[in-house]
Formats: structure tokens, sequence, C-alpha cells
């Protein structure tokens, strides 16, 4: 498989993953309890989510997913628009896989002071 | 019915302007019968090109009220409204007013390597394609190409990228991947596989398919290569 | 200098695929601005529950609930518009992409976005 191929793939496994965890995501934020319909997300409420370490591993891997998918569709946007050549698309790419490891890493970083 | 028809006018380097004439339009005309009667009987001085008028030659291609079009296979009833705007193909070069160049076309054409590399050139045999090949299965339909351009022109992607393949190309080249006597296939994969040119850039916004003059299904043909690049690494069944 | 109106019923009409296409690129660079402020703003459970609580007071504001509102609308057209690619990238309905378009997008999509959205809007912002 090519790596163009493997991209192409990526982003419909990543796209089609992101709609259940979407779902989970906003029942358990928004829909899960009357407190959470009125939109009172307090500490306390979340924590008592976060603080499970199932609930930290599929949060982390929503925000890997999610990344994946908006970087890697943001690279298509890049390489749409005409040549770059390919050392500039390789800074690209190394620019903005960067971007993405920076971001994930800021995410994680999150959860450890819980 | 009166039409007011807007034309693009250009010269050698002159910035285009729109000019319009009105014309008494009877309801079989057609575009291209439209401009034969502005050329004759108002203004001789605009160009436009034609052959076969019947939809058959692709010659006539323009862009007509904003959407890529055969001029001899679009009636100017089934335009809405009294004006109807008539402008050279996008994406190419243009010579004079409705008259382009096909070159930047030809030009994504030849890089899928379109002439057929035959096993045995020197062959005094008959290469025949069986009826039940991959080829006669998969290309029904993909076989009516007449290089109008249309698909170039309506390609969201080729307007910000120059460099893309474009639909008329890809399709060509599944044409000849497909078919047992050729012997490039490699190559051609490889040109398909690029990520700045090749089918990756095919984002099946389907304006070629909206607009193609025979009705060949061109997405279908780019995802064909999308998923065997994908899935069997450009293996192909025979 | 072709008329607003004819373009628009063309990019309804023969190039509905265009239109989707715009539309699936510019809800993912929001989507995706927002995953940046999202992440921002969750870090902050990270100072504790009174700089957490202090950060979420900011977002009780009622046009804030409708910002989010309108996340779920942004959420579910990338979405089903993303299903629809990958039902025409299996190059199962090509023929049928512009009335897969309207119907799950658009359709579908109202459904599924006023079944959220109403509830949300009732109890967050129709409360206040």
């Amino acid at each position: 498989m090519s790596r163009n191929a493997f991209a192409w793939y990526m982003q419909r496994i990543t796209g089609a993953l992101l709609v259940p965890l979407l779902i989970a995501h906003f029942w358990v934020e928004h829909f899960m309890s009357a407190t959470l319909m009125r939109g009172d997300l307090t500490y306390e409420v979340i924590l008592s989510r976060i603080s499970n370490p199932w609930w930290q591993a599929i949060d982390i891997s929503f925000l890997l997913i999610a990344l994946y998918h908006g970087l890697n569709g943001f690279y298509g946007i890049v390489l749409d628009y005409g040549k770059i050549g390919p050392r500039a698309a390789t800074a690209t790419l190394i620019l903005i896989v960067a971007v993405g490891v920076a971001w994930a890493i800021w995410g994680i970083m999150a959860f450890h002071n819980l | 019915m009166n039409k007011r028809i807007f034309i693009s006018r250009s010269g050698s380097g002159s910035k285009s302007r729109w000019q319009n004439y009105t014309l008494e339009c009877s309801p079989e005309l057609t575009v291209l019968d439209a401009l034969f009667s502005i050329q004759q009987q108002q203004d001789p001085t605009i160009a436009f090109r034609c052959s076969c008028r019947v939809g058959m030659c692709g010659t006539c291609g323009m862009q007509i009220n904003g959407v890529s079009r055969l001029a001899c296979k679009t009636r100017l009833t089934e335009l809405d409204g009294k004006d109807v705007f008539l402008a050279p193909l996008p994406h190419l070069s243009v010579i004079r007013d409705l008259v382009i160049s096909l070159a930047p076309f030809f030009e994504q054409w030849r890089k899928i390597l379109p002439a057929m590399r035959s096993r045995d050139p020197e062959s005094q045999e008959l290469a025949v394609v069986p009826e039940d090949s991959a080829y006669m299965r998969h290309t029904a339909g993909k076989r009516d190409c007449i290089t109008c351009g249309l698909c170039f022109s309506a390609c969201g992607v080729l307007a910000t990228n120059k460099h893309y393949l474009g639909p008329a190309a890809i399709n060509k080249a599944l044409l000849r991947v497909l078919d047992p006597r050729d012997t490039a296939r490699a190559e051609r994969l490889e040109i398909l596989d690029s990520s700045q040119d090749g089918v990756w850039r095919c984002h099946t916004q389907m304006n070629c398919v909206a607009v193609c003059p025979k009705g060949i299904d061109l997405t279908e043909s780019i995802g064909f290569f999308k998923r065997r690049l994908l899935l069997k690494n450009g293996e192909l069944e025979s | 200098m072709i008329p607003p109106r004819i373009l628009v019923k063309t990019y309804l009409s023969p190039l509905i695929g265009m239109t989707a296409y715009f539309m699936q690129r510019v809800t993912g660079l929001l989507l995706l601005f927002y995953l940046l402020l999202h992440v921002h703003t969750v870090h902050e459970i990270s100072g504790g529950p009174v700089a957490f609580n202090h950060a979420m007071d900011a977002f009780s504001n009622p046009l804030f609930r409708l910002l989010e509102i309108g996340l779920l609308g942004i959420v579910i057209l990338h979405a089903l518009n993303g299903i629809r690619i990958m039902v025409i990238d299996f190059g199962v309905a090509t023929r049928h992409q512009k009335r897969l378009f309207w119907g799950l997008a658009v359709v579908i999509g109202t459904l599924i976005f006023i079944a959220g959205a109403l509830p949300l809007f009732m109890h967050s912002v129709w409360e206040r």
C-alpha cells in the first residue's frame, strides 16, 4: 500500500471511528443528566467521570484520532493548492506532525493533576 | 421569446469583457445556433469553435451560465431567465472570445502514457480482448470519451492545482491499465499514485460526472484506482 | 459578472457535489479550530476546581450555549457528508450522490440536529 493510499484509507477509518466517539462524547457531556443538560459542567461533575482511567483512555484516544483526522485533512488542503515541490511538501508534513504531537501532549497533560 | 446573450470577448493580451446581443429565439434553438445567428446577422467578429454540431466531436465546449457544456447540445429553453452568459472553458488557454486551446488538457493526458504498450508490437495476430475479461466488465460506458475537455474545465481541484491529472486522463489510464494486452501498468500506477498530481487529489466533487456529455462515471473510474492502489497494491484480477 | 442567482442555482443543482465539498472543507477547518479551543479549555481542569469552575462560568452565558448548538450542527453536517463520501468511495452509489446529499446531510441531519438541539436549547438557554 503506498503512503498516499494509507493516508486516504486512514482518513476514512478515523472518520468512521469518530462518529460513535462523538456521539458518546456529546451524550456523556450534555445529555446524560439534568445537570449536564442545563450546561452546569463543574469540576466536581466532570471529575466524577474523568478520574476513571477508562474514561481517560477513551478521551485520549478520541483526541489522538481527531487530531489525525483533522491534521491529515489539513495536509490534503495544502496539497490541493498547486505544486509545492517535494521538499516543501515534506517540510510542511513535518511541521504538521510537530504541531500534532505538541497538541496531543498538551491535551494529555490536562489529566496530570487529577 | 427574446434572450440576451452575453459573450465574453477577449483578444491577444486584452482583458475579457462581456458584450451582449439580443436574439429572438425559437424553441428548438441551441446555443450554437444562437452563436451562428449572432455571427451572421449582428457581429461577424465573434470567435467560437464547432465541428459536427451533434454532440459527437466535443469541439464546441464552453461555459454556459457557469456550467461547462457543449453549445450544440444546450437548448436556450433549458436555460432559466432572459440572460445567457457564454464564457470560454476554464482551466485552458483562451485564444480569443470563446475559442480555447486544449493544450493543458493534453499535457495531462500524455502524462499517463495514453498509447498502449503492446506485449508484442511485431505480432501479426489480432489481439483479442475476451468478453469476460476485467477490461470488458469494468470499462462498460467508460470508452466513449471524446476529449471535449468539459470535465477538465469543471473540476474544482484543477481550479487551484493545475498539476492535477484530471478526470479524462485518469479514465484513459483506467482503459489502458485494465487492458490485458498492455504492459505499462506499473508505470501508470506510479504516476497515478503521485501525491500532488494523482488520483488522491480527487475529492469526489463529481462536477466531472455532472458535465460529461457521454455520461461517463469519471468519479467511479478515479475511485477504482483509489481502491486498487489501496487494497490490492495495484494488483488487478486478470 | 454572472448574476449570483444563476450561480446559486448551478451550485445547488448540477454542481451540488461541489457545494458539499466546500461545506466539508469549511466545517472541517472550523472543527479543527474548535478542537484547539476545546483542548485549551479542558486543560484548565488541571488547575484545580477553582480555576476550572471559573473558566466554565464564562461559558454559562446563553450565547455560548447557542454556539454549542451551532457546533452540534456543524459536526452533524461534516459527519453525515463524510459518511456520504465513504459510500461514494466504495463505488456503491455514485449515480445517486446528489440524492445522498439531500437525503443524508440535509434531511436526516436536520432531524438529528433538532433531536439534539431542541432539548439543549430548552434546558440551557430557554430556562435562563
